[in-house]
């Protein structure tokens, strides 16, 4: 049973950096140019992995108009990692995969910068390529860091040689439970790595006035980005500041510390500001997020009832060379791979494996939307193979409200069930399609993040209001939906409140667009902060009208006194009132909700991952068309349900979900990372990565199980940026399976792929008859 | 080798010398100090640096400046009504079909020469009218219900 609470605001919304958008006049990072600026370009390894035996910059520094070169010896030795500090700015001594950065030059502009990086001199002697993350955990692979032991790490980590991060989580008896079983399934999955692919290649400016440094950056974190640049360049946090102009998009791809540090060194070495603009082929390449390629082992037991009795599955992620902010994707990466079910005997092990490939990192819900992939498809295989309704089958066996999920997490009231329901119901489940169209449907699951957040609220004399808050829009309208909040808790409109937001050194503390956060936590943090000046404006209208404060409403713009609505005072006259006095300023933040209990379970390598706050569940059924000779599979209908709590701004989630859908899309079909024999990535480009055009999207039907719910953020929401990207792809698969005879086991399920899976069952079914 | 030529952006001449290899989408944001056009690729596949050429689309990425000499261009910035937004620009907004906004000035100029060219597009004929420019953001459900809204806007009025 759910209870659907109607949106608060139903009122048309206009996001608030809209005009800036589609006029042209809003300023991305790359749209900046400051007197005297230089141009940036990074020399990159070029091989996968050697020792340098010879680095020479002299050539380079000795052409006209370059100002800066700098490798590793020329920035302080540090070593840093948000999990494992296995990392330095430029290559210290050794390369690790092909964009790892040597050197940098800052030159009069891009071509001269682009000469001077060809003139660099480096020589390597070739060390053993590690390119499969399976064969890096073998006890005699070559390693890709040999200092691994000594690297400063979070105490949390498990780690072994070429395994940066093991996790494992167990529950009853995995043996029993699979000798007890009536049937047991063994599935094989393999997924590529992927990439966030935002259409604003990153860029970086970077200007010093003294000892200060300014840099303007597209990153989707600015807190963590500000950290970066003190900790590599060991300068404390109030002399380095971070503006984010408007951003063109992340999805998790401009998450982290990235290239702030080396553009602020090249400023201050060059004594200029200084600019780095990617190219799209450095987009692909050098920044330390791709989504994690993973290989599944699964097994699962189930009753002849149908109801799973045990599951063990292994995995193993792709970390790259470099542990970036992939840490926790072990633990997490399992929590997927047992996913929304409810299993009493169970064995997940996910390892790490560095490799000498671009670094993983949090690409739009981290390990979710491959690992979803494959345990459905493997959920798939199990209801086939006990006879069972895919659909009947997750409905007897998912989670639901007051039952145990993997780690023994208790659950309130969630509505995945009525998202199974609803998805299928939308689709039109079960009813008769051609011979070349099937339904698929797959269940998904994602945790909010309840983090620390902080905003200041003001309103000036005239009564006009600002929202000045740590967070960062990255595209998805959350920091545009913030006004909202505070007008509802002030009695204003949300027109009254211009955003003064991504500036590290004029607003307080917030994580950044990542996590699905924004909302969850930092609306909690405006809504105290707005607070605050309500108190104000009650006791100054009391003052004014005569009254007791605890009597006075704020609505539509003034104060009055509650069942007196002809005593009243416009807010904006309190704000001159104010002007003159004590004036109207809140600061808020307020305590994050703490993580769930959890019991039964133990979790090797717990990198907190194993108890979810607010859970979010999600239901897709998608509907494919499949042309057997090509392989090539169209998609002609998606039905998304979600359970993301309340929603405040439905416009935004509508448009999180069809755009999280279409991510999903692309990821089952066309967009995979390649690499060839020498650890080069074959894909870096748009024409071998595709990304899902107009003309590709189909008609996508949303539902949202709207719970108020508790311990979640402002007015029981949860968040939601994520979770669209996580089921899209398993029900796609589900799909094609019933219409090829058998699932395709490597994703992106690319019509070649597809087209191999149809032979082979072809000749399965020959040799069956023969 | 540079020359000095003069381009017609939005209605108005700017004399610019330029090296003769120099891409349109540069001297734009560059020299004519219009940064309303982006560049996402350099490479033709996503379209953020549509302009119209005598009202027809071009990737200024690839395009050379020396070429548009004569010829009329507009960019993003030549969509507004005076100070009023175009009813396109509203609708983008109003149906949301704008999020982190960096594809959108090359959708908006896609959308322009669609509806000059096919003033009552079905929603298949918007769909392929776009497929030159990528969103990564929208599912581009919204954009197409924009351009649908205002093609319905503009046969009305």
């Amino acid at each position: 049973m759910t209870v659907t609470t109607p949106a608060p605001n139903p009122a048309r919304f206009i996001r608030a950096d809209g005009p800036d958008k589609v006029t042209g006049s809003g300023r991305y990072t790359a749209d900046l140019t400051l007197t005297g600026m230089l141009a940036a370009k990074f020399k990159y390894a070029g091989i996968a992995h050697g020792r340098i035996t010879r680095l020479d910059t002299t050539a380079a520094k000795a052409i006209p108009g370059v100002f800066a070169v700098l490798t590793q010896a020329d920035v302080p030795n540090v070593r840093f990692g948000p999990f494992v500090q296995d990392r330095t700015l430029f290559a210290d001594g050794v390369v690790r995969f092909e964009a790892e950065i040597v050197a940098a030059v800052a030159a009069v502009d891009a071509a001269t910068a682009q000469r001077a990086v060809d003139a660099i001199v480096v020589e390597y002697e070739l060390l053993p390529v590690v390119n499969d993350p399976e064969t890096a955990l073998a006890a005699d692979a070559p390693l890709v860091h040999t200092d691994w032991a000594s690297y400063g790490a979070s105490g949390a980590l498990v780690r072994e040689r070429n395994d940066a991060s093991f996790s494992s989580i167990a529950k009853g008896d995995v043996e029993r439970g699979m000798a007890e079983a009536a049937v047991v399934v063994r599935s094989r999955y393999d997924a590529d790595g992927c990439h966030a692919a935002p259409i604003e290649p990153r860029a970086i400016v970077a200007q010093w006035e003294g000892d200060k440094v300014t840099i303007w950056t597209s990153t989707q974190v600015p807190y963590d980005a500000r950290a970066g640049v003190c900790e590599t360049l060991e300068l404390p946090a109030n002399r380095v500041r971070i503006i984010v102009p408007h951003l063109g998009g992340g999805f998790g791809g401009k998450c982290g510390f990235h290239f702030e540090a080396h553009i602020a060194a090249l400023a201050k070495a060059a004594r200029r500001p200084v600019r780095l603009l990617f190219s799209r082929r450095e987009e692909f390449l050098a920044p330390d997020k791709r989504r994690e390629s993973i290989c599944y082992d699964f097994e699962t037991g189930v009753s002849s009832d149908g109801r799973i009795v045990a599951r063990r599955v292994t995995l193993v992620l792709d970390n790259g060379a470099y542990t970036a902010d992939a840490g926790f994707f072990s633990q997490l990466g399992a929590m997927h791979a047992l996913g929304p079910y409810r299993i009493p005997n169970l064995l997940a092990e996910a390892h790490l494996a560095y490799t000498n490939h671009q670094p993983s990192g949090s690409v739009r819900a981290p390990t979710a939307p491959q690992t979803c992939w494959a345990l459905e498809s493997h959920t798939d295989e199990v209801a086939r193979a006990i006879g069972m309704d895919p659909v009947a089958f997750r409905q007897l066996n998912a989670v639901d409200t007051g039952l145990e999920g993997p780690t023994g997490q208790i659950y309130g009231e969630i509505g995945v069930q009525e998202c199974i329901e609803r998805a299928a119901r939308m689709a039109g489940y079960g009813q008769q399609l051609p011979d070349d169209e099937a339904i698929g449907v797959a269940i998904g699951w994602w945790p909010s993040f309840a983090v620390p957040s902080g905003a200041y609220v003001k309103i000036d004399g005239d009564g006009s209001a600002q929202i000045i808050t740590g967070a960062q829009e990255c595209g998805t309208g959350s920091v545009m939906t913030l006004p909202q909040l505070a007008a509802d808790e002030l009695g204003m409109s949300a027109a009254d409140f211009q955003l003064v937001y991504q500036d590290t050194s004029v607003a307080p503390y917030d994580m950044g667009a990542t996590g699905s956060q924004t909302l969850f936590n930092n609306g909690r943090a405006v809504i105290a902060a707005a607070a605050q000046i309500a108190q104000q404006l009650r006791a100054l209208a009391a003052d004014h009208l005569e009254a007791d404060p605890a009597d006075i409403v704020l609505a539509d713009g003034q104060a009055f006194v509650a069942g007196t609505p002809g005593r009243a005072v416009p807010i904006a006259t309190l704000a001159g009132i104010a002007a003159g006095g004590e004036l109207l300023i809140g600061h808020g933040s307020g305590m994050p909700p703490g993580p769930p209990p959890i019991s039964g379970s133990t979790c090797v390598g717990d990198a907190g991952m194993a108890a979810w706050v607010a859970p979010q569940f999600s239901c897709h059924a998608v509907r494919v068309k499949l042309d057997r000779d090509t392989g090539v599979a169209r998609i002609m209908h998606v039905a998304a349900a979600h359970d993301s709590g309340t929603i405040i701004n439905p416009l935004g989630a509508e448009g999180q979900v069809q755009g999280g859908v279409l991510m999903g899309i692309g990821q089952a079909l066309t967009e995979g990372t390649g690499y060839d024999n020498e650890a080069h990535q074959r894909t870096a480009g748009l024409l071998d990565y595709k990304l899902q055009t107009c003309a590709d999207a189909p008609p996508i039907d949303i539902h949202f199980v709207q719970i108020n719910t508790p311990n979640a953020g402002p007015r029981g929401a949860k968040g939601l940026a994520e979770a669209p990207n996580v089921a899209t792809a398993a029900a796609i698969a589900n799909a094609i399976a019933q219409l090829v005879g058998a699932p395709v086991r490597q994703l992106p399920m690319t019509a070649e792929r597809v087209w191999d899976t149809l032979q082979e069952v072809a000749q399965n079914t020959i040799g069956g008859a023969a | 080798m540079s020359e000095s030529i003069i381009l017609s952006v939005n209605g108005m001449q700017y004399p610019v010398t330029i090296d003769q290899g120099r891409n349109l989408l540069s001297v734009i944001r560059g020299e004519v100090g219009l940064t309303g056009t982006k560049e996402g690729c350099d490479d033709c596949e996503c379209g953020a640096c549509m302009v119209l050429l005598d009202g027809q689309p071009v990737n200024s990425c690839s395009y050379l400046a020396l070429q548009a000499q004569g010829r009329e261009i507009t960019t993003v910035e030549g969509v507004l009504n005076g100070d009023a937004m175009h009813p396109l620009q509203r609708n983008l907004l109003e149906a949301g079909g704008v999020q982190c906004g960096f594809c959108t000035p090359g959708m908006i100029m896609s959308a322009t020469a669609l509806l000059q060219r096919t003033p009552a597009p079905t929603e298949e004929e918007v769909r392929v009218g776009l497929s030159g420019n990528l969103c990564r953001c929208t599912g581009y459900t919204k954009i197409v219900e924009a351009v649908q809204r205002t093609a319905a806007e503009l046969q009305g009025s």
